[in-house]
């Protein structure tokens, strides 16, 4: 008895052990496939027509992510202007204020980007009036950059700190005067053998504002105390920007410092939105001449879709959105895989089939692209979009 | 009787009806037809089916049960695929029959209730092909997916006239689905994959009837014939059609020699060439009627406990229904050994059946299985 037991035992537990699956094996059509598969087509669709517009302004001046220097860029000449407030002439030693001997001082900008196949770019450091705001001019600022000017000039060949050290008698030329309130102003340009830009962080980027630190000297007993330092952050920075004028009706235009974006309206085919599933869905932008931008900084092209089309201030869609970047002097189509915003537009409940472009670093970037509208006679906006229809397979 | 049966006929309505192995010859038609037999018979080659008491074929084999039982049956099966697209091993588990049967106290009549499968459609297909898309030739790879088959439930009852003669009928109600899947993957990520789903459902109903006589002490014959209605087919509760299902025509003898050993024959046929019409209309490639021949023995080590380790041998040859190229047929030759082992007084125990198929298709399609079938019976 125990001896069958056993061998019931080893029986069922081998059938159980032996519970596997494993089904899958390849086929030689058509005999062995009862149908066909899922049938895969593409498509175009055209933005509607007329229905394509920019919208600007969806950036505050302070709002901006960087600060933007340039020299002959065709996508616009910037200038960087920054001002230190007014700054302690003394240190405060063990409870005691003490006065402070300048041996050198130190004014520090952090590159984000340039392009690094211009070689002897130098970002020109300049003494102006500290007196500006967001209405002070690319004029106005410009008119200030003049030889008799300059602070000093920092070689940039890479990202990171830009250095400016000044000692001896050029200290004079960061000297404060109370006609200034104490405040110190700086302008930026940029000097190259060719046109160029530089982007720097600006007060919103991190914690790399343009900063001053003032190296000197205090009388003390104690020797290591002597040596004392004074650190300033910009209390404001901005950019002005000398760039072409915004496009007619038939360009889109993205960027910009005050933020343009561009909204498209699309009408897919009811047939599709009936049974398609979405395999791809491409983008694509025909730029209206060479992407304006610097060489090497590329900007990313986003494409959002929108939970109601209200015009320019329509709501975003959360977590739904596609990108792409755009190099400088492009003139191929761009393309965008959007498939996650259009395949919104295919479920129950879909939101409006419309995008929003726009770029990033937006109001913080020297691309300005522009590509044709719906109102151009070609190239206009358009969505390629790979779809599959279901084949109903497994007939007898 | 009713309250020793009540627990399992509870599990024999709720246990799913799936059918047995799967096989690339499952792909079409209905599926791979399946065999109502108890795991004795399948260690028999199917040549005891019509005289055995626990396989739910022959209405008129459940007149001589004299005690209600109830069994249970779990497949497992190895395969090798051979197709003009390559070679595949698979393997899969399947629960093909539950199986139970009383006599009905004071009276000469026994009833049954069965499920067990009658095609089997559990497969997964794979295939590669390129699309040009965009211009760009890209690379797919196709999932075709089935699970599910149709199932037999059968209510039979049985008149035993006598020892000698057995006669008995069987209600039938087909029914079951396929649960398909379908997927498509691209080489190129940028193109995200695609699947649908939907099930395809089957119903039908059917009749059986059967007789079981002895002649004189050493031979015992058996016959059925049983019809079957129109399968009604629904896609996601959308009808697509109906399939005609085929007559089945069967008979067979089994001689005693001494009390030892017992050798039998069967010979089946099914017209499913009136299918063909029907599936050919579905999309399908088309059936043909099929016949299958059976021999077996069993041999008894101790006559006075029949179930103690006897062996069990069988042989045989089917032509199966669907083909995957018309005019080609698909032939199926099978081997099996078995035994099986009561404890328990009697009321527990066990059958053991392993076999091997070879099925040919022609034109490059060919399939060898092995199967292991394990039969748990109780006896409440």
């Amino acid at each position: 008895m125990s001896r069958i037991s056993l061998l019931a035992a080893i029986a069922i537990a081998g059938m159980l052990v032996a519970c596997q699956e494993e089904l899958t094996s390849p086929v030689d059509c058509p005999e062995l496939c009862p149908g066909n598969s899922l049938i895969v087509r593409d498509t175009t669709i055209e933005a509607v027509f007329d229905r394509d517009s920019t919208f600007t302004g969806y950036l505050k001046a302070t709002d901006i992510p960087a600060l933007l220097v340039s020299n002959g860029l065709a996508a616009g000449d910037a200038r960087t202007w920054a001002t230190f407030p007014s700054r302690s002439d003394s240190v405060t030693v063990d409870g005691l204020a003490h006065a402070l001997t300048l041996d050198s001082a130190a004014i520090t900008f952090h590159v984000l980007a340039l392009d690094k196949t211009v070689s002897g770019t130098q970002l020109v450091v300049h003494r102006i009036a500290p007196l500006l705001d967001t209405n002070t001019t690319f004029a106005e600022i410009d008119a200030q950059l003049t030889p008799e000017s300059v602070i000093g000039s920092i070689a940039v060949a890479d990202t990171g700190n830009a250095r400016l050290v000044l000692s001896g008698d050029v200290l004079q030329k960061i000297a404060v005067t109370e006609a200034d309130s104490f405040r110190l102003g700086i302008g930026l340009r940029v000097d190259a053998p060719s046109p160029t830009g530089i982007r720097l962080a600006s007060l919103n980027f991190d914690s790399r504002p343009p900063t001053m630190t003032l190296y000197g000297r205090i009388v003390i007993a104690d020797t290591a105390k002597q040596r004392q330092t004074l650190t300033a952050v910009a209390d404001s920075a901005n950019y002005v920007i000398e760039a072409p004028p915004p496009p007619g009706q038939e360009h889109l235009f993205l960027g910009g410092k005050r933020g343009s974006r561009a909204i498209l309206r699309f009408a897919p085919p009811a047939a599709l939105k009936d049974s398609a599933i979405i395999l791809r869905a491409t983008l694509e932008l025909t730029p209206a001449g060479p992407l304006l931008g610097l060489t090497g900084d590329p900007a990313h092209l986003e494409v959002r879709g929108v939970l109601a089309d209200v015009g320019a201030k329509s709501p975003y869609l959360t977590g739904v959105n596609a990108s792409a970047l755009l190099l400088a002097d492009a003139t191929a189509v761009q393309s965008v895989d959007i498939r996650a915003v259009v395949g919104t537009w295919f479920i129950a409940d879909a939101p409006p089939s419309t995008l929003v472009i726009g770029i990033n670093p937006e109001g913080g970037s020297l691309a300005r692209p522009e590509f044709f509208s719906t109102r151009s006679p070609s190239g206009r906006p358009r969505i390629r979009i790979t779809y599959a229809l279901p084949s109903q397979p497994g007939h007898p | 009787m009713r309250s020793r049966l009540g627990p399992i006929l509870m599990l024999a309505a709720a246990a799913a009806p799936v059918a047995a192995q799967s096989s690339q010859f499952g792909v079409r038609g209905l599926g791979l037809p399946m065999r109502p037999l108890s795991v004795r018979s399948t260690g028999t080659g199917g040549a005891f089916g019509l005289f055995d008491s626990e396989s739910p074929f022959n209405p008129a084999s459940i007149g001589l049960v004299s005690f209600t039982r109830a069994s249970f049956q779990s497949l497992q099966s190895w395969r090798r695929s051979v197709s003009p697209a390559g070679v595949a091993t698979a393997r899969d588990n399947r629960y093909p029959g539950i199986f139970v049967a009383g006599p009905v106290g004071g009276t000469p009549l026994a009833i049954s209730l069965s499920s067990s499968g009658y095609t089997d459609r559990n497969f997964s297909i794979a295939s590669r092909d390129t699309l040009i898309l965009r211009g760009v030739p890209v690379e797919t790879t196709d999932t075709l997916q089935s699970l599910g088959g149709v199932s037999d439930v059968r209510a039979g009852i049985a008149w035993r006239g006598s020892s000698n003669l057995q006669v008995g009928l069987g209600i039938h109600m087909l029914t079951g689905s396929n649960r398909i899947s379908s997927t498509r993957r691209f080489s190129d990520t940028t193109y995200a994959g695609a699947a649908e789903q939907f099930t395809v459902s089957y119903l039908g109903m059917g009749v059986s009837a059967g007789v079981v006589a002895r002649l004189g002490r050493a031979v015992t014959i058996a016959g059925l014939v049983r019809a079957d209605d129109k399968l009604r087919v629904e896609r996601d509760s959308l009808r697509v059609g109906t399939t005609k299902l085929p007559v089945t025509l069967a008979g067979g003898a089994r001689v005693q020699f001494g009390d030892q050993l017992q050798v039998a024959g069967s010979a089946t046929y099914r017209s499913w060439s009136s299918a063909d019409e029907d599936i050919v209309s579905q999309g399908g490639i088309g059936s043909v009627s099929t016949t299958e021949l059976s021999v077996g023995l069993e041999y008894l080590r101790d006559p006075r406990r029949p179930n103690n380790l006897p062996l069990r041998l069988g042989f045989y040859r089917a032509r199966l229904p669907f083909p995957v190229i018309r005019g080609q047929d698909i032939t199926e030759t099978g081997i099996s050994i078995g035994t099986s082992k009561r404890f328990v007084a009697d009321r527990a125990g066990f059958d053991i059946a392993l076999g091997q198929v070879w099925r040919n298709g022609g034109a490059g399609f060919s399939e060898r299985a092995t199967l292991l079938t394990v039969g748990i019976s109780v006896r409440p």
